[in-house]
């Protein structure tokens, strides 16, 4: 209603490009990098729903997603389960952890769930790495199978990159209905006025609650294809640098729309990139933290100068353009 | 009992309530009867919206007992309360300001319907067979309070006489047997006060039942076919307009307060 | 070692640690209290203090004119991050304050990982190395010192906020804002003020302690982190903290004594979370909303 765009016909575009991107760039390379673009920008999605949308602030989204990687990580290294089941396995136990966090703590306001679920960011990585003899500790998982479904061995970049924005469109898309549904008008009232919200007859709580839940199975989920793509997790990709990122993403975005999250997943990855690329000599070391440097300037700069983000510039460049064009035809 | 016109439809006895000691309602007692309108006057500081917010359910009575459609609700939860059939508005509007006039109202039918969050994600027909209903529910109240042409207005600019409109037609798509309206008048021009009268007077001719808060004492009188005044947390007194009136300690309580 | 000594010598230790937790969370609810800024840089200026003395000796100077500089740098950057990168922001709301701090510190971390490597590193004791003996415990004289030191910043910040003009407009402010603006109070310098001594604190706690627990660029978060547990469990007042961040410590140092090491951190958090959910749950009949 509020868009008078065919939002029909942009999708379409969004997916014919990504459809054709892996045949016209060389090599498995770009390939490769917007697989993580993907699965980084399902992560981003969900956390800017419960940051903007609901006004939950939860830090623990890198930890879910770690912990849908470790699980589904462990259970098929060790040969419990095929990986398709590892996936389904790791998202229950995660919206499981989810559920028993939330229920209690998203009565409370701001802050405390944000200082809740920091600690269970910390709690999380320094468990997985104290733990080596089932997690692998500091030094990481190893021997992590490639996905595989009824047989079939799913292992280049190509089967990754068509599952990893499968999963990432799906996730937007599910978004984008669910907020447009009466569930997010419940979501977003909440966030304008717990009271109104509940004399029109929503359960505040359980309201909360799903949508907790829910983003978190979806970190899950991307957590899961992480580390069947990578065949390799370490406590610390799914740490503080990693809660930088995703920040760097939502503010890069704009945090009030769900394309935003993943424009703001496609800078920052190839902004990663390009440093790791043009840095490499002047910088001796490039780990996640040097990185972290990087994306906290961008933080507070877009935070001071454009806090709409990208998509909210780009949205208002449109309406602009759109209306100089309509005044001269 | 829903045949019976003059029945009892709300019904409150010695309800009380305090905040850090300091009593804001103390064993207030009195029946709406179905179908009529009942208003609830006081200075300023009586605990009027207090116990609007006690009756819907935004605080639960230390004591006493609130009988809707002879079930006991006190103590039950906002929404629980909601879902019984009482709607309510705000003194301070409480509209979602982040969406649309239809939004808003099409946020009210939340309690009547049902499609879950995966229904709803993966835009189901059912679910998208049920928000067109509400659509057209949202619509419908939104004609009845007349602002179907401001629909994809965001609220922000509306004026403050359309934002309360907004707040009725909220209110009215949660399907309520019992309306309350906290201070509907206040800040409103003459013209919009007028409206909003026929308004209440449409309301009554469909059933309803209203429970006003109101400080314009010739729209209360004009409207009441109850009041009953808080002082201090305390029922002085309970009757009809003209009674209530002429009654002395009303008078005293409004005359000390210079209102 | 006998189970007495061992006790002993794992209180002493919790003591020590709890005392500097203390001085933590008075940081974090110094910034709190009066910007309601939940300043996620405040672990950053603890080992922003460590490492700029170690940056500073090894340069040359004096261990105490190292010190020196170091908390005036400390001091100086948080005033700098509060002027120049919280406060422009354009839509000031808890959750833009909490990514600015969160990405302000990843910053701080960064550089100083770029500057000094992560190595740990170590400075010399200040107040001597000799070592005395309570109850078969052995206790180095700098962990005395460390104790005596937080005790007397507590008790002199506590002075200051109740006995001085200055203290009661602070805390003035802390309950409220525009009144403590109708007044004439300048917030803006207030919130400079608050910054600066957090940083300065801060900076200090990581100083007294570098020489017992080392100190490297990885340890600020998780030490900030201890010290707002102590503040949220203390509910942000001066006592309750300095209660909280004591039985942490304690609650760390047996912990880790009786134990495992490799989990006290983890400890600590765990309080922070069960902390919040027990706030969370009410007696029936107690319910505001």
């Amino acid at each position: 209603m509020r868009d008078k765009r065919h939002p029909s016909l942009s999708w379409a575009l969004v997916v014919g490009v990504l459809a054709l991107l892996p045949f016209v760039t060389p090599g498995t390379y770009v390939t490769g990098v917007m697989c993580f673009v993907a699965l980084y920008a399902t992560l981003a999605c969900g956390m800017a729903v419960l940051l903007e949308q609901a006004g939950l602030f939860s830090l623990a989204h890198p930890t879910f997603f770690g912990l849908g990687a470790y699980v589904a990580g462990m259970l098929a290294a060790n040969e419990i389960l095929p990986p398709w089941a590892g996936i389904i396995v790791a998202a229950i136990v995660v919206a499981l952890i989810a559920y028993l966090i939330g229920a209690p703590l998203l009565r409370l306001r701001g802050y405390y769930l944000a200082c809740a679920t920091f600690g269970l960011l910390f709690i999380v990585e320094i468990v997985l790495a104290q733990s080596g003899s089932i997690t692998g500790g500091h030094d990481g998982l190893m021997g992590i199978p490639p996905l595989s479904v009824f047989g079939f061995t799913l292992g280049g970049d190509l089967d990754y990159y068509f599952i990893s924005w499968g999963l990432c469109l799906g996730c937007v898309w599910f978004f984008s209905n669910l907020m447009k549904s009466r569930v997010g008008r419940a979501v977003k009232a909440l966030h304008d006025s717990e009271v109104a919200a509940s004399s029109v007859g929503i359960n505040v709580p359980r309201c909360k609650l799903h949508v907790f839940v829910l983003t978190a199975i979806m970190a899950s989920l991307a957590g899961s294809i992480f580390c069947f793509y990578l065949q390799f997790t370490t406590p610390s990709m799914f740490g503080f640098p990693l809660l930088t990122e995703l920040f760097t993403m939502i503010v890069i975005g704009g945090p009030a729309t769900l394309h935003g999250p993943v424009l703001g997943s496609v800078v920052l990855i190839w902004l990663r990139e390009a440093i790791h690329v043009y840095l490499k000599d002047v910088l001796p070391k490039l780990t996640a933290e040097v990185d972290a440097v990087f994306f906290g300037i961008l933080i507070v700069a877009i935070l001071i100068f454009m806090p709409e983000g990208l998509a909210g510039s780009l949205d208002r460049l449109a309406h602009f353009v759109r209306r100089h064009l309509g005044r001269s035809s | 009992m829903a045949d019976h016109p003059n029945s009892v439809l709300l019904d409150l006895k010695d309800v009380s309530r305090s905040f850090a000691g300091i009593r804001a309602l103390s064993l207030v007692s009195f029946s709406v009867e179905r179908g009529t309108i009942l208003s609830l006057i006081g200075p300023n500081g009586a605990g009027k919206s207090t116990l609007i917010n006690v009756i819907t359910g935004v605080y639960a009575p230390h004591s006493g007992v609130i009988d809707f459609e002879g079930e006991n609700i006190a103590g039950r939860t906002a929404d629980v309360v909601a879902s019984k059939g009482i709607a309510r508005t705000f003194q301070l509007e409480e509209l979602f300001g982040s969406m649309t006039v239809l939004e808003n109202a099409m946020t009210g039918c939340n309690g009547k319907s049902r499609s879950g969050m995966f229904s709803c994600g993966f835009a189901l027909p059912a679910a998208r067979r049920e928000e067109e209903r509400i659509r057209q529910e949202a619509i419908e109240s939104l004609a009845l309070v007349g602002l179907e042409e401001r629909a994809f207005e965001p609220i922000s600019r509306l004026p403050l006489g359309e934002r309360k409109l907004v707040g009725i037609a909220r209110a009215l798509c949660t399907k309520p047997t019992l309306l309350m309206l906290d201070e509907p008048a206040g800040g409103l021009a003459a013209h919009e006060a007028e409206r909003l009268v026929s308004l209440i007077h449409l309301l009554l001719e469909k059933g309803l039942t209203i429970l006003l808060v109101e400080h314009n004492m010739p729209f209360v009188m004009s409207l009441s076919d109850k009041i009953v005044v808080l002082e201090a947390g305390v029922k002085i007194a309970e009757g009809i307009p003209e009674a209530v009136r002429n009654n002395p300690r009303v008078i005293k309580a409004y005359l000390g307060q210079e209102q | 070692m006998t189970l007495l000594s061992e006790t002993v010598q794992y209180a002493i230790s919790g003591v020590t640690a709890g005392s500097i937790y203390a001085v933590i969370g008075i940081c974090w609810s110094v910034v709190y209290l009066i910007t309601k800024v939940l300043n996620f840089t405040t672990g950053e200026f603890v080992m922003l203090g460590g490492m700029l003395t170690w940056a500073f000796h090894r340069l040359g100077f004096g261990l105490l004119p190292s010190v020196f500089f170091a908390v005036a740098c400390t001091t100086a950057i948080s005033m700098l991050l509060e002027r120049f990168v919280i406060r422009p922001i354009r839509f000031p709301t808890e959750m833009t304050y909490m990514m600015i701090t969160i990405a302000s510190a990843s910053v701080i971390k960064g550089l100083v990982l770029l500057q000094w490597g992560s190595e740990s590193r170590r400075i010399e004791p200040f107040f001597g190395t000799g070592v005395i003996h309570i109850l078969g415990a052995g206790v180095t004289s700098q962990v005395l010192c460390v104790v005596a030191l937080m005790s007397l910043i507590t008790l002199s910040l506590h002075l200051f906020l109740n006995h001085t003009l200055m203290g009661t407009a602070l805390r003035a402010s802390a309950i409220n804002l525009t009144g403590a603006r109708l007044i004439g109070i300048d917030v803006g310098k207030f919130r400079l003020f608050c910054f600066g001594l957090a940083g300065g604190l801060g900076a200090v706690t990581g100083i007294v302690t570098a020489p017992i627990t080392f100190t490297g660029y990885e340890i600020g978060m998780l030490t900030g982190l201890k010290g707002l547990v102590a503040a949220i469990a203390g509910g942000w007042s001066m006592t309750g903290t300095v209660a909280a961040g004591l039985t942490l410590g304690l609650l760390e140092g047996f912990g880790a004594g009786f134990v495992s090491t490799g989990l006290k951190d983890v400890l600590a958090l765990l309080v922070m979370i069960l902390f919040l959910i027990l706030r969370t749950i009410s007696l029936p009949g107690m319910r505001k909303r």
